[in-house]
């Protein structure tokens, strides 16, 4: 080495050497260039070896050692391309174009490649093996000339090394400069088809142990763990899957040593480390599926287990004499084994054993098993309770992850894109927002991830201006809005929450006082830091106890708007009753007072109490009249018996605003309530009553000749049927003075009874004034054919017109008229003003006697009713006077 | 009730809706200020349970207010109205 890299050297050689060794030189390199050649391209033809070692000896003779080497090297790098490589990748070649559209029938492929490459391998292994022997040849020549002279052996042991390493780069470098660019794809499909087939045989062996050994089925991790500890595939299988599979693992354990001493050992790797996260990629996929019904996590697991750490067991273990890094240390105490893995799968860093093996795997099944439900999260919350094991899956893959962010993101974009749109009604909205409530509590209990996904629900809901009202039904009704709860289709969401406090307080009785010093240190032990995301400013997690009823009112802003609603919800209810059941009131009742407070709920709890004294003084009432009655038995003979009356007495003063619409009842009727109304003054003294006669509930039997039909109305539709009685048709006009009310509101109540067929409208003489008639009853009865007789049709604030309690919308107008002076005033001083204005305005100038304390959004939509109404004009944002 | 066409009501059960009210020619206790057809600053139901009371010079008040009143007046109590002596009505 050193004459060749000092060309002084080397000359002051050549001055010294004289003809005859000159001569010498040139014969025995001509001899040497001869003999190598053949040598290589000899093929198994050793016969020329020992006039080869001579040449090589003579040569060394003169100083030439490094000549000798280089052109054997070169020599053997020019075959080796030339024989080798060139057979090696004309293998391939066929798959250089085929491979993409074979992707479409790997099955076939696989095989394929399975063939050819370890045909090829085979090939260019025994090509390398001469190859080698040729090089240990000449290592031998150099050697045994050395070896007298001078030095001792280990010299002559480095000159091997040296000399086989720098084979062993060319051998790579040539393979690699000529590498045609689908190989590594063909690797990852010849590994990918080698575990598919392993992973049968092992699903297999898996049930086949599952049936032996039904009753340790519970350490079958355990079991995997310790042979994987042991190093020991052989002991457990003596069956004859067991040869099958080690064939198998033998087969590829011999395709990678080969691909490995080509110098393919990252690309080996690579390939197989892809080719293993594509196959637990697909498993994940295929056990978790659609199915949110069932856990998938440990079925995983025990999968990887199984089969991929299996097959890197063995191969580890098969490759164990060659590659050195297959330490003892990876048995079971690695160190790796306590910390978890930080390195990503897809960056592929060479393996440092089964554990780490292990731990990426797992991760990676973590991730995908992640990434499979978070984009399908939406779903799994839709079908909430049953798919819980499903959420309690990525409950743990976000632990092992922390890939909680990703989770936000996905599914509010999911929320913004499928429930948050104009064609969802609230109440999915609501009842999705419920479900995301339990389930991410599930995840996250501190309820971090829960505000960020909560926030744009509850901004969309605060649009929508039936939310409130939505909520209160969500709360007091049965999600079935079956009243009664005889349809039992599910609870309240008030009962379930209660149902879900009173567990919680079982659980945590000895919670504040009864704490001891040692609770206290388990309490102390079991601290967890916030989440990174967590918001310093929103308090620690103590305090942020997931409450679901807390983060819906959340929604409507204060518990007010909500109880007001609540008690306009109640006062409908109520005044609709026929009867005076209010069970299941009271109980909804009570359960709000658990929750928003005593005093929050007086007034409902003063219009259910009025309800209770409504039923005592009815009986009272109807008792000693009953009395008088029968002792002076004067009764008129027009006069009905004060049985068909009952009433419901209400405090006004606690009950929203009604509906208040004069209506003439009839005659009877009439006499009725103010008989009725002179003994209530007469029991309960100075107190008197005032009729609300347009409020309550009819319930009528119409007989017509050949059939009866039942009906439960408002009195103002019985008030109208009633004047049929005396007479069969009436003008709308005479109808309405009649009944004592405007003929509009007439004509829209009296649709009512003509859709079902009872009366019938015909143009009058008058346009605006319509004749309607009784109708026979042969003429519909086809029309309530299946029905007549006993059809009992309930009408319970069936449209919006007919409601007894003016809505909070209309009472919320109401007040705002109050402010419609102030605003006019305000407009004729400034000629124009925006809205904001406005509102700032009102809230300085308005603060006696009532006080203005509408939001911007009250304003607003007031606002935009006088527009509607000509009174303003809006351009640009700013409202103007309309002229 | 016979009628001169073929409809008959033979059956009918009509639930009415009213509301009480203290007849009392004023709106307002006019010691808690509070509505007479409401209750007094200490009870929780209205009506029978928080009921009115008329004095002699036909002032109302609501009993429990004008009953503090009176135990506060020593010795004798006044109308807080009027301020003629108190009499419950009636009482004498």
């Amino acid at each position: 080495m050193e004459e060749s890299t000092s060309p002084d050297c080397k000359l002051g050689i050549l001055e010294t050497l004289d003809g005859e060794a000159i001569q010498e030189i040139i014969e025995s390199y001509n001899g040497f260039c001869a003999t190598a050649k053949s040598l290589l391209n000899g093929a198994g033809d050793l016969s020329v070896g020992t006039e080869f070692v001579s040449y090589v000896h003579s040569l060394c003779n003169h100083g030439l050692q490094s000549l000798v080497r280089d052109h054997f090297l070169r020599a053997l790098e020019e075959t080796f391309e030339k024989v080798g490589v060139l057979k090696f990748w004309q293998h391939f070649d066929a798959y250089s174009k085929g491979s993409c559209q074979e992707k479409n029938k790997p099955l076939n492929y696989d095989d394929e490649v399975h063939q050819v490459l370890c045909k090829a391998l085979e090939e260019i292994c025994s090509e390398k093996q001469y190859q080698e022997k040729c090089l240990f040849m000449l290592v031998h020549a150099i050697q045994s000339y050395k070896e007298y002279p001078l030095e001792g052996k280990h010299v002559s042991d480095s000159e091997r090394v040296h000399l086989f390493a720098k084979y062993q780069l060319m051998v790579s470098s040539v393979l690699m400069a000529s590498l045609p660019p689908h190989f590594p794809e063909m690797l990852y499909w010849y590994f990918k088809g080698r575990l598919e087939e392993l992973s049968i045989i092992m699903d297999g062996e898996l049930e086949d142990k599952n049936e032996s050994q039904d009753k340790d089925d519970m350490d079958l991790d355990e079991k995997g763990k310790q042979r994987i500890g042991e190093m020991d595939i052989d002991e457990s299988y003596n069956n004859g899957k067991f040869s099958e599979k080690s064939k198998l693992v033998k087969q590829i354990g011999k395709v990678v040593r080969d691909l490995r001493s080509l110098g393919f050992t990252s690309m080996t790797e690579n390939a197989y480390a892809s080719a293993i996260f594509s196959l637990l990629k697909s498993k994940v996929h295929n056990l978790a599926g659609d199915d949110y019904r069932s856990s998938v996590l440990e079925s995983i697991k025990a999968w990887i287990q199984v089969v991929p750490l299996q097959f890197l067991n063995a191969l580890l273990a098969y490759l164990g004499e060659a590659v050195s890094y297959e330490s003892p240390t990876t048995g079971l105490k690695s160190p790796l084994a306590s910390r978890p893995s930080s390195c990503y799968p897809g960056i592929d860093t060479p393996s440092e054993g089964l554990i780490r093996w292990q731990l990426r795997l797992e991760y990676f099944a973590y991730e995908t098993l992640q990434d499979l439900r978070i984009a399908k999260l939406f779903e799994i919350i839709v079908d909430y309770p049953e798919s819980s094991p499903a959420i309690e899956d990525l409950k743990q893959c976000l632990e092992y992850t922390g890939q909680h962010s990703k989770l936000v993101e996905s599914f509010i974009s999911a929320l913004k894109y499928r429930l948050l749109t104009a064609g969802a009604s609230t109440n999915d909205i609501l009842h999705q927002y419920v479900s995301t409530i339990k389930a991410l509590r599930t995840i996250d209990p501190t309820g971090v991830f829960l505000e960020t996904v909560g926030e744009p629900i509850r901004d969309y809901l605060r649009g929508r201006k039936d939310t409130i009202k939505c909520i209160v039904t969500m709360l007091t009704d049965g999600t079935g809005g079956n009243p009664n709860g005889s349809g039992s289709t599910g609870d309240s969401l008030l009962e379930e929450l209660n149902r879900d406090e009173e567990n919680q307080e079982n659980i945590g009785v000895d919670d504040d006082f009864n704490i001891d010093d040692k609770q206290a240190w388990i309490n102390a032990a079991r601290w967890e830091p916030d989440p990174v995301e967590a918001d310093p400013l929103k308090g620690s997690r103590n305090r942020r106890k997931v409450d679901i009823l807390g983060m819906m009112v959340g929604i409507i802003g204060s518990k007010d708007q909500l109880v007001n609603e609540y008690r306009v919800m109640l006062a409908e209810k109520l005044l609709n009753k026929s009867d005076y059941e209010i069970d299941s009131e009271i109980r909804t009742l009570e359960l709000l007072k658990i929750h928003f407070g005593e005093s929050s709920m007086q007034r409902c709890e003063i219009m259910l109490n009025d309800l209770i004294d409504s039923k005592r003084t009815n009986a009272n009432i109807k008792a000693t009249i009953a009395k008088q009655s029968q002792a002076g038995s004067d009764l008129r003979e027009n006069e009905i018996s004060l049985d068909i009356l009952d009433s419901t007495i209400i405090s006004s003063n606690f009950w929203p605003p009604m509906q208040d619409e004069a209506l003439i009842v009839p005659g009877p009727v009439d006499q009725l309530l103010s008989d009725y109304a002179k003994r209530f003054n007469e029991i309960k003294t100075p107190r008197k009553l005032l009729w609300k006669k347009n409020l309550g509930t009819v319930k009528l039997e119409l007989q017509f000749d050949d059939r009866t039909v039942q009906f439960a109305v408002a009195p103002i539709h019985a008030a109208i049927i009633m004047q049929f009685q005396d007479q069969t048709s009436w003008t709308s006009k005479s109808l309405a003075a009649a009944i004592g009310v405007p003929v509009d509101v007439m004509n829209r109540r009296i649709n009512f009874w003509i859709s079902k067929g009872i009366l019938a409208e015909s143009g009058g003489t008058d346009s605006n004034d319509h004749l309607y008639t009784l109708v026979e009853g042969l003429v519909d009865s086809s029309k309530n054919g299946g029905n007549s007789g006993s059809c009992e049709e309930l009408l319970l604030g069936d449209e919006e017109g007919e409601r007894s309690v003016a809505s909070v919308e209309d009472q919320i107008r109401n007040e705002m008229t109050v402010y419609e002076k102030f605003i006019l005033g305000m407009l004729t001083n400034f000629g124009s003003m925006a809205l904001d204005r406005i509102h700032n305005t009102l809230k300085m100038f308005c603060v006696a006697d009532p006080p203005y304390d509408k939001s911007l959004q009250q304003l607003q939509s007031f606002l935009s009713g006088l527009v509607s109404e000509e009174k303003l004009e809006l351009r640009d944002g700013m409202y103007f006077l309309k002229k | 009730m016979f009628s001169s066409t073929p409809l008959y009501l033979c059956h009918f059960q009509w639930h009415a809706v009213a509301s009480w009210t203290w007849d009392a020619q004023d709106e307002t206790c006019g010691i808690c200020r509070m509505a007479f057809d409401g209750c007094c600053p200490d009870c929780k139901l209205p009506g029978d349970d928080c009921p009115l009371i008329w004095g002699a010079c036909n002032h109302a008040f609501h009993l429990h207010c004008i009953l503090k009143w009176v135990n506060s007046q020593t010795p004798q109590a006044h109308c807080p109205m009027c301020r003629r002596e108190w009499q419950f009505k009636g009482s004498e």
